[in-house]
């Protein structure tokens, strides 16, 4: 430690113990009161959060096991929503209500496994393809078009069922719920594009910035740079596309699960549709039911992407 | 005649690496069915019961007992002279199964993008034009529901109040056994994708009027339509004759991707309908393991999007002035 | 078909007709603004005369813009014109139905924009998006559009015409857009143009040979012409009278000559001490540094009580926190608004 006659300290700081990351002043918290007075936002929240409260609390909520079909028994599989059941039986005697709950859980589990999986690639693929520019940005870019022009959905569709087939045999087979990871590591392997393609964008732009020259100027590591002070920057924007991806994985696995390959043993909306589609004259309830919990979750996450976008990048009302 | 020949050596070029992605998806293709093992013993291990006679025809006939690189090429061939092989389940030439579920497909997907682009523009302009009123912020909202609605809801939907309440229209196949409509083939034909082509159309309307509306959006807010109107063009030809044409250039890249895509985007419609089109000939071959269906149908799929996005490429070289060829 | 007169010397020296081109009275726009009115024009009055260039000047958020694009009824939402006539050629603009409007728009009046490179449609050609304009006023087929066209890009100075007409903007440049867009107001033969900050976006040496070219077309054809600038070096050169415009209303309106010389209103003098001069050197020291205007320029949505100038006045006294001044005249053709000069005051905010 030099101090000069001044009084001044002239150490070099050591980056480690940094000035705190430069955000413009409460971006957080300005997005959040303007949040909160977005009423699509906090609809959107107030429906993530029913979601939520009824996949934590699912065996509280429902009246009967997922799984029992004394219904057959007794009521009659196919009934009608009554006192009993309040949403009716299905066509296997299962208790409407309580198949619905519990595939709570499951849908929040695609939705935030998979924009997981995808938040993770695309934001390493966006954020070092902005960043570093050049060479590695061209083959990244080229790589996130060639993605999102795949048909995800035959593909997914083709790899579930083959793989199912690989692990006949294998120590993986008894895995529980493999089939259910494997959608949803699928669905994260082939949602990565879009979060890498606004990531990249974020970075692009965040770069110039003066803050990261300042950064640079102390001497901070280009992780540092990236990690500490351009990704907080880039999150709001990343917020909105991860919110909107977690009802697009949601909607996928329904529509995967509906053709028939999804996971036996895992109770999904999508699941129970496939098992009532045939029954839908008789016994609409069975297949509207989830289909609505679908809906509502999936518009609930939609909403507050809205709303997420309107407090960050806030349009000019009238 | 330089920009001419410019264009013509853009698409010579475009073709010949739209034939390399073609040849390069193939190859993964193939690579990826026989990674998981011999078809014909996996076909042994889910349907036992196929007599040996019958596993050693199809050996000798898929020339399994050949080396791989000598597989992937005959099959390259026999595609490229449009042999795609014979399918397992039906035992008919999957060429021919590819034209007629195809043409099936066709039927309901094509209708229902133009269905879709004609609405889009329709509502796109109107909330654009709007924007910021209460009809713009119905329209997002409608819009916005669209898009969080799971296919097979809207389906269900159609099929419960127009076949099973209304008793208007059918609520399965694409064609009548007995009792044709009005005892005409097109008609009946017709009277069976009317709901199909609803359900499409309705999903395809959502996305391309949030993306119409918003593209509009950005266009109107540019100095040269203030200009336009200054100068006392009607604010008709305003928005349709200026707006309209530069908000619609972005909107051929999704357009040629939804036609492209167009096979392989209507399983969960045409399962909803029980509609023979490939989507669910698809289904049937993954789930029955049908391999040279699965292999045909992905081709072709490939094929065509690789075509679209040539075709929309080229498209927009024409189209739009400020493109260099370079 | 119109023709542009090959010399007009005599027109320029024609005696202006007694009506105004122009009567502008009580023009008032408003933003309608979730929090209030933001009073973007507040009530402003001038007229102008035939083959008169009136120069239009203030700071950003004045409400110069907003005012001529009112004139043409071009204000875009969320802005609306909420009070005021523009008497036009014997009509009050502003009372035409829209059927009628467009019919002012473009023929009797036209616009020529701040950036060149965006007022012009980029995926047509210039014969394409000029010859349309013509086309549509004279009722005249494609032949004939695009030989006007040609013909008044020869008049702005453009090589090459015909080559030109094929061309799209991204092909011109700077100076040349704006030429096309000058050449763009003057297909029908305007009575007025409205030219807002036309030399902004350009070069500087572009910006001399643009205004050489407006003042030879005005000299020309007889045009008037409002301009729209913020930059007093532009009117000094080119206009006949200024207005001086500040938060929305008129501080003073006298002859080019008399703004310079004898400017009244503590605004325009504070603008002309403000600009920079060549002959004179500027230091760091506080004798010698460039002066600003003090202050900052006002909110909208809540001006300043009475006089809207007087936060920022070196001369503001106690009445001018209350009273809002009107314009009144000190001089033939010398106007100003302000209390300390003699303009009567109402008790209004």
């Amino acid at each position: 430690m030099d101090v000069t006659a001044a009084g001044v300290t002239t150490a070099p700081i050591p980056p480690e113990a940094g000035p705190k990351p430069a955000r413009p002043p409460g971006t957080w918290r300005q997005g959040w009161h303007r949040f909160r007075r977005n009423t699509t936002g906090m609809l959107g929240l107030g429906l993530v959060g029913l979601v939520v409260l009824v996949a934590l609390a699912c065996p509280l909520l429902a009246p009967f096991d997922p799984n029992d079909q004394s219904a057959m028994m007794n009521f009659g599989s196919r009934a009608a929503p009554s006192l009993k059941h309040p949403l009716g039986t299905d066509r296997m005697g299962y208790d409407v209500l309580s198949r619905v709950v519990y595939g709570a859980p499951t849908a929040l589990a695609v939705g935030l496994g998979a924009m997981l999986v995808a938040s993770v690639i695309g934001m390493i693929i966006g954020g070092v393809s902005g960043y570093l520019g050049g060479m590695a940005d061209e083959i990244m870019m080229r790589l996130t078009e060639f993605f999102l022009v795949i048909p995800v959905f035959v593909v997914i569709l083709a790899v579930v069922r083959l793989f199912g087939i690989i692990v006949v045999g294998s120590p993986l087979e008894r895995v529980p719920f493999l089939n259910l990871f494997t959608i949803i590591i699928l669905l994260g392997l082939f949602g990565w594009p879009s979060i890498a393609r606004l990531t990249r964008a974020e970075f692009l732009r965040l770069k110039h910035m003066e803050f990261v020259e300042a950064a640079r100027c102390i001497g901070a590591t280009r992780r540092d740079i990236l990690v500490r002070h351009i990704l907080p920057n880039a999150m709001p924007s990343l917020v909105v596309v991860i919110a909107l991806g977690i009802g697009g994985a949601i909607l996928a696995e329904a529509m995967v699960s509906f053709l028939g390959f999804g996971d036996p043993k895992a109770i999904s909306w999508g699941q129970l549709l496939y098992f009532n589609y045939e029954s839908l004259k008789v016994a609409p309830w069975a297949s509207i039911a989830p289909s609505a919990a679908i809906f509502i979750t999936v518009l609930g996450f939609n909403l507050l992407a809205d709303g997420l976008s309107d407090a960050f990048n806030p349009r000019l009302k009238q | 005649m330089g920009k001419l020949l410019g264009i013509l050596r853009y698409i010579l070029r475009r073709l010949l690496f739209s034939l390399g992605l073609i040849l390069g998806v193939s190859a993964i293709i193939f690579a990826l069915i026989n990674a998981i093992g011999n078809p014909i013993e996996i076909l042994l291990a889910e349907r036992p019961g196929i007599s040996t006679e019958a596993i050693e025809a199809m050996t000798r006939y898929y020339g399994l007992d050949q080396p791989v690189l000598t597989r992937y090429g005959t099959w390259l061939w026999n595609m490229a002279s449009g042999d795609f092989g014979t399918s397992i389940m039906y035992n008919q030439s999957v060429g021919e199964m590819l034209s007629t579920w195809g043409w099936e497909t066709l039927k309901i997907q094509v209708p229902a993008i133009l269905i879709a682009l004609s609405l889009a523009t329709l509502i796109g302009v109107t909330a654009a034009t709007r924007q910021y009123t209460r009809t713009d912020f119905g329209v997002m909202t409608g819009a916005l529901l669209g898009q969080s609605l799971p296919g097979f809801f809207v389906g269900i939907v159609l099929i419960l109040i127009f076949s099973y309440w209304l008793g208007i229209f059918p609520s399965y196949g694409a064609y009548s056994t007995r009792n044709l409509l009005w005892g005409s083939p097109l008609a009946d034909s017709l009277w069976h994708m009317v709901l199909p082509v609803a359900m499409l159309a309705f999903f395809n309307t959502a996305t391309l009027t949030l993306l119409m509306r918003s593209n509009l959006v950005d266009v109107l807010r540019n100095d040269f339509i203030m200009a336009a109107r200054a100068s006392g063009l009607p604010e008709r030809r305003v928005v349709f004759g200026h707006a309209l044409r530069n908000a619609f250039i972005p909107v051929l890249t999704y357009l040629g991707i939804l036609f492209g895509l167009m096979l392989g985007t209507a399983p969960v419609t045409e399962t909803v309908f029980t509609w023979p089109g490939v989507g669910y000939l698809y289904i049937s071959a993954i789930q029955q393991l049908d391999f040279p269906v699965i292999m045909g149908v992905s081709m072709i799929i490939t094929v065509m999007l690789v075509a679209a996005t040539l075709l929309t490429d080229i498209a927009y070289v024409l189209i739009d002035p400020r493109i260099r060829l370079e | 078909m119109p023709s542009i007169p090959a010399l007009s010397s005599d027109v320029a020296n024609d005696a202006p007709p007694s009506r105004p081109l122009l009567d502008v009275q009580n023009l008032r726009v408003h933003f309608l603004t979730g929090a209030g009115a933001v009073r973007a024009v507040d009530g402003i009055d001038y007229e102008v005369g035939s083959q008169e260039t009136l120069g239009l000047v203030g700071e950003s958020g004045s409400g110069k813009t907003m005012s001529s694009l009112a004139l043409l009824r071009l204000v875009p939402r969320p802005a609306r014109v909420v009070g005021g006539r523009v008497l036009f050629e014997g009509r009050d603009l502003m009372a035409l139905p829209e059927s009628q409007i467009g019919a002012v728009r473009g023929k009797r009046i036209a616009m020529v924009f701040q950036n060149p490179a965006y007022s012009l449609n980029p995926i047509f050609s210039i014969g394409h998006q000029l010859g349309e304009i013509y086309a549509w006023h004279e009722k005249v087929g494609r032949r004939e559009a695009w030989a006007r066209v040609a013909e008044l890009m020869h008049l702005v100075g453009i090589t090459d015409p015909l080559a030109r007409l094929g061309q799209f903007p991204h092909e011109l440049s700077g100076g040349m857009k704006q030429r096309v867009c000058i050449a763009r107001a003057l297909l029908c033969n305007p009575a007025l143009v409205l030219a807002d900050e036309p030399t902004t976006n350009l070069d500087v040496t572009i910006q001399a040979q643009i205004l050489e070219l407006l003042d030879e077309l005005k000299r020309r054809l007889g045009t008037s012409m409002i301009l729209v600038t913020h930059d007093m070096g532009v009117v000094a050169r080119m206009a006949d009278r200024i207005v001086v415009m500040y938060a929305g209303r008129i501080c003073e309106i006298s002859d080019a000559r008399t703004i310079f010389r004898n400017p009244q209103h503590p605004y325009t003098r504070a603008l002309l001490e403000s600009m920079p001069r060549v002959d004179q050197s500027y230091a760091r020291s506080r004798a010698e540094r460039l002066p600003v205007i003090k202050g900052r320029p006002p909110n909208l949505l809540d001006p300043p009580s009475g006089c809207r100038f007087h936060p920022r006045c070196p001369e503001a006294g106690p009445e001018c926190r209350r009273l809002l001044p009107e314009m009144t005249s000190i001089a033939p053709g010398h106007a100003v608004s302000c209390l300390r000069r003699g303009s009567p005051g109402a008790p209004a905010s």
